[in-house]
């Protein structure tokens, strides 16, 4: 049998990206699973005697409720903020001339490159003299704005044809009634990219609260999902398994609705000018 | 333009007030307490000059961590800048159907966090119990216990942070690569020029903008990565042997408590990841293609 090329390139992408997914659906399956079952027939993908044990042991055991709270309480906080600092700055830096300009964002953006390592013993000392230490508020506070996210706002409001906004002046519309009526709308599909991004990220942040976070009641699903990890993969890992389900099902969730944005966004971040 | 300097500030400034507390003032006290000799509770911060900076050229320690570092790294570039750049390429001029499912489904992974990446795959790679060790036991192999065997734990570690990072890279190379006129590749394929050698003469310079952000983002962004992984599978061991100059600032600063020591070694890195930025950019700067 001939198969085209078009069809070989499929098979190899096919394979390529059952590799990255499989995990996914291993993880959710076998966290339906009872342990037995689990162990006798890992490779299953449908459960035989499905069960929600599970998921209720993990509740009875640690403080879930509260962590998951906690966990969309600092995503929210860090993507309401990001996101309205990101785009007063990015709208400053489009559409107002001053001194200073280029060199002030050249700076902001080269952060992106600075690792962690150089401000988190002083961001530490810094939360806790603020008594913000195991508080998600200590999590939340250098959340408040994002370099990536002023790029990314900043490169979407390049394509508004800077007439319009000349127009709007002239009809006396002041700078912040412009850009939540006419730039925002505008260029609504990278903001709720960006916006979007900014919540996964923030969920899935891990270095951070693991510094800051001691007790149990104010982690974040990252840190509860690390209690269950032990170096040989565990001997209950259904139970590892329904944690990080419940840690992974709102990003995915998330993802599923807005990938069209996320992706378009994304692609056309590439480095342009 | 219309509007004022004051105005414009004034729209900044938010921004600015978060990185001038969070990232500007932290970078110069790093700076300044790697002259000290300090564990965060002392009162008194001990002057020791570049105390700390000889302290670290002389600890053996060091090197391995930066052996380690550039394992990462090469690693790394193979997997997250190498074989998403052809996948890029493959998808945009070499088939023809599934586009958009292939970038909405090589992407899903980036939205999980590294900690269920971690766990998944100590469980899938479990030398006893994972999947892969009961097909390889089929076959009469044995799977070595990879947490704790030199050399290979990095290359596993890698992997855990591949899976997470492939796919945002991939997207983002994918546009840079969009960048490249079609007509450009189809007249090469038509005079036979084969598929390596419109990727490596034509592709890659026209993209080399996308392409050299990534290839930096895989080393900076990469090695912060690669932390989780680290801290929760490995701590750095088997006898340092996982350890990265990301972790061992971690290691030195929040379990040792040598802060001042950590702080310059952090310090250090971040003066590396530059040097090796100047010189990429030096030695890129003449063939770059930007695509506007």
């Amino acid at each position: 049998m001939r198969i085209d090329r078009e069809a070989q390139w499929h098979i190899l992408l096919g394979g390529a990206l059952l590799l990255s997914l499989l995990p996914i659906a291993f993880a959710i399956a076998n966290s339906f699973k009872e342990l037995s079952e689990a162990y006798n027939n890992v490779f299953s993908l449908i459960p035989e005697h499905p069960t929600i044990g599970n998921y209720l042991l993990v509740f009875s055991r640690l403080p879930l409720g509260q962590i998951t709270a906690n966990t969309f309480m600092v995503a929210l906080a860090a993507t309401v903020f990001k996101t309205v600092t990101s785009a007063l700055a990015a709208y400053a830096f489009v559409y107002f001339d001053f001194r200073g300009k280029n060199v002030l964002y050249f700076i902001l953006i080269s952060t992106i490159f600075i690792p962690f390592t150089v401000t988190m013993i002083p961001n530490y000392l810094t939360i806790s003299q603020l008594g913000f230490r195991n508080n998600i508020i200590g999590v939340i506070l250098p959340q408040l704005s994002d370099a990536t996210g002023i790029f990314l706002i900043r490169q979407a409001m390049r394509t508004i044809p800077r007439s319009l906004i000349e127009a709007a002046r002239i009809e006396q519309a002041g700078h912040l009634k412009i850009l939540a009526s006419i730039v925002l709308p505008l260029i609504r599909p990278a903001v709720v990219s960006t916006g979007i991004m900014f919540f996964i990220n923030s969920w899935n942040e891990y270095v951070w609260p693991v510094l800051i976070l001691k007790d149990k009641v104010n982690y974040t699903l990252p840190l509860a999902l690390q209690l269950f990890i032990s170096s040989e993969g565990g001997t209950d890992f259904t139970i590892a398994m329904a944690v990080s389900v419940i840690t992974m099902i709102i990003p995915l969730v998330l993802y599923l609705i807005f990938q069209r944005y996320i992706i378009s966004t994304f692609t056309s971040s590439g480095v342009k000018g | 333009m219309s509007g004022n300097a004051l105005l414009a500030y004034g729209f900044i400034l938010p921004s600015l007030l978060v990185f001038a507390v969070f990232m500007f003032y932290p970078l110069l006290y790093t700076v300044y307490l790697s002259f000290f000799e300090w564990n965060m509770i002392k009162p008194v911060k001990a002057f020791v000059g570049w105390g700390n900076y000889i302290a670290l050229l002389q600890d053996p320690l060091t090197y391995v961590v930066l052996k380690n570092t550039f394992a990462y790294i090469v690693i790394l570039l193979l997997l997250n800048c190498a074989a998403p750049y052809i996948l890029a390429f493959i998808l945009s001029f070499v088939i023809r159907r599934g586009r958009d499912f292939y970038k909405s489904a090589f992407f899903l992974p980036s939205v999980i966090s590294l900690v269920v990446g971690s766990i998944l795959y100590l469980w899938i790679l479990n030398p006893i119990s994972g999947p892969v060790a009961i097909i390889a036991k089929f076959f009469g192999i044995t799977i070595p216990v990879w947490s704790k065997t030199q050399g290979l734990v990095i290359g596993v570690l890698s992997i855990i942070t591949t899976w997470k990072v492939f796919g945002y890279n991939f997207i983002v190379l994918f546009g840079g690569i969009t960048g490249v006129p079609q007509e450009v590749i189809e007249a090469a394929k038509i005079d036979n020029v084969p598929l390596h050698r419109i990727f490596l003469d034509i592709v890659l310079p026209m993209s080399s903008a996308t392409g050299v952000y990534i290839f930096i983002m895989t080393i900076v962004q990469g090695l912060q990565y690669v932390f989780t992984p680290i801290k929760v599978v490995t701590q750095g061991g088997p006898d340092n042997a996982s350890s990265n100059a990301i972790y061992n600032v971690y290691q030195e600063g929040f379990t040792l408590y040598h802060t001042g020591y950590a702080s310059a070694f952090a310090i250090v890195t971040m003066v590396l990841f530059v040097v090796l930025l100047l010189a990429e950019f030096k030695y890129v700067e003449k063939g770059i293609y930007y695509e506007n």
